[in-house]
């Protein structure tokens, strides 16, 4: 994109002249403008992926076709209204409910050709099972037992609109009906439910123009409007499949909150394999960049050969060691079928930039190797040390092979990428509940976004190594 | 001085041992095991007896290992192929911007540190039959004569400046960036102009796209992978794109200003100059990159039942699937043989990369 003229050309065409400077200048702007539009467009790419799935994992139906924009759970006028709910239904306006003395006032308005009647439409707290798959099982009180609905007001409006069809001004008539549903007072359990749905049969004559809360999908051919719940709360309403995936994700005979014990098992993981990769890492790295003797080469040629070779090459004798170990089913297992290769090397090549001049003094003076290292060296290493722990932390907490090939049950002991997998397995699969499969793939990175935020500068130097996979 | 010499061995080997002692047992012992199976019945349970190549003709006769070793190699040579060349032209495309540097540099970082099982996940949901990919690919085909006069617009436009330019001036180039720029300009209003205004007919029609769940080969690659590799090219692109851009700008500027003083074009400066500066970090891009993608298994575990077997197996996958097979007893025997088959091209690829495509150092 740099501009060259051909310097030769010029006496060929003495007619022509070359570009005055102005204009050159001005291609030199264009050519920058070029570049950052590549850059922001390559950027929007990538963001705009992850914001969209993020934005989805929001949606009751990730796969709604067409996909839309602009939905109630980025509105903030819902986000209004759903606190509202949630505080009239339990005092919470984040995260709603439906708890004793709930007093809600819930409208609804529908419209019709002026000729035809409005009916009174037959609204319920149905009985109804949250989602799909396990949730179902785990579900034990419901709103319907609780709730008393009344109809407290009716008020009547009258519009015209412009007819697309005949060109033609149509009055319409609207009618709202303004119900109050309570918790039941002669109720004395005392129980808390998580959401009200509610559902409001009319018939297709008429149509729902509004609602205190927008409609989560209609029903039987567009006569039932039905809502999944009608005190969410903002954040109730907001993260409605985060709440799902970490309530719903639930050991059937424990009762445990499985998403909280892979997380747990993931941080047991990672950990663990920090201070493996750091103490086999530090120590080997050592040797191989300050000893001389023999066999050397051949350790060296060893490390660069593991890291060629694929981990299913060895998985198999590996299952067989931990199996006969006694040590299947746990976190240590994952832990230590780590191979420090990588490490090592990141190792060696600190150690072999780090003066010699120190350590030699240190000898001097009568230290012996090791407390030269751990006394001389080690503190003096903290930037490779970090570097090595968040690609060990990281490395651990993304592994998929080592946990999915040596921890299959029970379901609580489970690491999260491999709890992901079964997530998708009983939502994803069958029943196409996309947006609990995508909130958990968003949980489960959290905590190594965070450590990307806050050792970035750590992370980016040493992307060769991290970089590919 | 002989006592000093044995004296640091050993500290050596005491510094090495822990290390030493993981790697014996989960790599060079692993290693062994797995070659001795290979020529055994073994099933985990009873006692293995030797059975010479058995394993290895029946792997041949597998049909599922066949398509496993086609995917494995089709896959690992398109996704390391397409990778370096986009990540390497998108650097030198961005080069003159300086350094990406603070939140650009982040965002090209960010899809690294994703676990493969979450992005997975995602791509899982956008690849759905009805799903956003669909939904996108579908615009564009809907769209398509709206596409269509944009691009004729575009290029009459850039070819009547640049045609008018050189009537009176020198070196106005093809595509100059100057009425590149106008030209973009221009036919993005008059296709928005010819869109609102119904010119040209606009389609609705409803694409469902099975992207996952099919049997369909195209240029040797199981559709279902070419989707999986469009994912991970997605994945490591902007991250290749920062090394190379690493790269690119230790390059001293002097070697660019000789290369022009001895009239070099850009062309000549790229293949001269740039390419033969970018070694070092190609080979590490290149050799990290069939590695990698010659053991892909993740996304194959995690599509699981959404694609058909055939269209999904590689041989990592079929490796495992044969050791801890649905349903059925395990054959370490063959798991083993096919193991051994992937290490063995790993080696054997990597070995003629190095040989015959990128070198490690400049010659």
């Amino acid at each position: 994109m740099k501009n060259s003229t051909d310097a030769h050309s010029t006496d060929e065409h003495s007619t022509r002249s070359r570009l005055p400077l102005s204009a050159l200048r001005r291609r030199q702007l264009a050519s920058l403008a070029w570049v950052y539009l590549v850059f922001i467009g390559l950027g929007t790419v990538l963001l705009g992926t992850f914001a969209i799935a993020f934005a989805a994992s929001l949606k009751e139906d990730p796969l709604e076709n067409p996909f839309r924009f602009i939905f109630p759970q980025i509105s903030p006028t819902v986000w209004i209204s759903a606190a509202d709910l949630g505080r009239q239904g339990a005092g919470d306006p984040w995260w709603g409910g439906f708890a004793p003395g709930g007093d809600i006032e819930f409208s609804l308005t529908y419209g019709a050709k002026a000729d035809e009647e409005i009916i009174e439409p037959i609204v319920e707290v149905p009985r109804r099972k949250p989602g799909s798959g396990l949730a179902a099982a785990i579900t034990t009180t419901f709103a319907s037992d609780y709730a008393l609905i009344e109809l407290v007001g009716t008020s009547q409006n009258s519009y015209e609109l412009v007819d697309q069809e005949t060109g033609q001004n149509q009055s319409y008539l609207s009618k709202t009906y303004d119900y109050r549903i309570r918790y039941d007072p002669d109720q004395v359990e005392n129980i808390k439910v998580e959401r009200t749905p509610f559902t409001a049969l009319a018939p297709r004559t008429q149509t729902l123009l509004d609602s205190t809360l927008p409609v989560t999908q209609m029903e039987r051919r567009g006569r039932v409007a039905s809502w999944n719940n009608i005190t969410p709360g903002a954040l109730g309403l907001i993260f409605n499949s985060y709440r799902r995936v970490i309530n719903e994700t639930v050991d059937l005979t424990t009762g445990d909150r499985l998403f909280f014990k892979w997380m747990g098992n993931s941080f047991t993981i990672a950990i663990g394999r920090v201070i493996f990769m750091i103490v086999l890492s530090s120590l080997a790295g050592y040797a191989l960049a300050r000893m001389q003797f023999k066999g050397l080469r051949l350790v060296f040629v060893v490390v660069i050969f593991s890291m060629t070779i694929p981990v299913q090459v060895t998985f198999i004798s590996n299952y067989l060691v931990i199996r006969d170990l006694g040590l299947l089913n746990t976190n240590f297992s994952v832990i230590m079928v780590a191979i420090a290769s990588a490490h090592v090397l990141l190792m060696k090549q600190f150690f072999e930039s780090f003066p010699k001049e120190i350590e030699e003094a240190a000898m001097v003076e009568g230290a012996n190797r090791f407390q030269v290292f751990f006394f001389v060296v080690l503190p003096n290493a903290k930037p490779a040390l970090i570097v090595n722990a968040i690609m060990a932390f990281q490395g651990a907490w993304n592994d998929f092979f080592w946990p999915f090939v040596l921890i299959t049950s029970p379901p609580s002991a489970l690491a999260v990428p491999v709890g992901l997998l079964s997530l998708r397995q009983s939502y994803g699969a069958g029943q196409g509940d996309w947006s609990l499969v995508l909130a958990g793939a968003f949980i489960s990175i959290i905590p190594v976004l965070i450590m990307f935020i806050m050792f970035q500068r750590y992370i980016v130097t040493n992307q060769t190594s991290v970089g590919v996979k | 001085m002989k006592r000093f010499n044995s004296n640091q061995a050993f500290s050596g080997w005491m510094f090495l041992a822990p290390f030493l002692v993981s790697l014996g047992v989960f790599f060079l012992w692993a290693i062994l095991r797995t070659a001795w199976f290979s020529f055994t019945d073994y099933n985990l349970f009873a006692e293995p007896n030797f059975v010479g190549l058995e394993n290895f003709t029946s792997l041949v006769l597998d049909e599922l290992f066949i398509f496993a070793l086609r995917n494995s190699i089709s896959f690992a040579l398109i996704v390391t192929g397409a990778q370096t060349i986009l990540a390497l032209l998108l650097a030198i495309l961005v080069n003159s911007a300086a350094r990406a540097k603070g939140v650009a540099r982040t965002i090209f970082y960010f899809p690294s540190i994703m676990s493969s099982a979450a992005m997975t996940l995602i791509f899982l949901w956008l690849f759905q039959r009805q799903g956003l990919m669909s939904g996108m690919v579908g615009n564009f085909v809907n769209l398509r004569w709206v596409i269509l006069s944009f691009f004729v617009i575009a290029i009459v436009i850039q070819l009547a400046l640049v045609a008018m330019a050189r009537r009176k001036y020198i070196g106005v180039k093809l595509f100059d960036p100057y009425f590149l720029l106008i030209s973009v300009l221009v036919a993005l209003i008059s296709a928005v102009i010819i869109r609102m205004g119904g010119f040209v007919p606009v389609y609705d029609e409803k694409l469902l796209i099975s992207w996952l769940n099919t049997r369909e080969v195209f240029l040797f690659m199981p559709r279902t992978l070419w989707s999986v590799a469009l994912m991970n090219i997605f994945t490591t692109v902007p991250t290749l794109m920062l090394l190379f851009l690493a790269g690119l700008q230790s390059v001293p500027i002097s070697l660019y200003d000789a290369a022009k003083m001895d009239g070099a074009n850009v062309f000549h400066r790229f293949f001269n100059v740039t390419l033969p500066s970018l070694t070092p970090v190609t080979f590490a891009v290149v050799t990290l990159g069939l590695i990698g993608t010659l053991q892909m298994f993740d996304q194959v575990a995690i599509l699981g039942a959404a694609a058909p077997l055939e269209s999904r197996v590689t041989l990592a996958f079929y490796t495992y699937y044969n050791t801890f097979p649905p349903g059925g007893s395990p054959n370490i025997g063959l798991a083993s043989a096919s193991a051994l088959t992937l290490g063995v091209l790993t080696v054997l690829i990597v070995f003629l990369q190095r040989r015959f495509g990128i070198k490690e150092k400049l010659e």
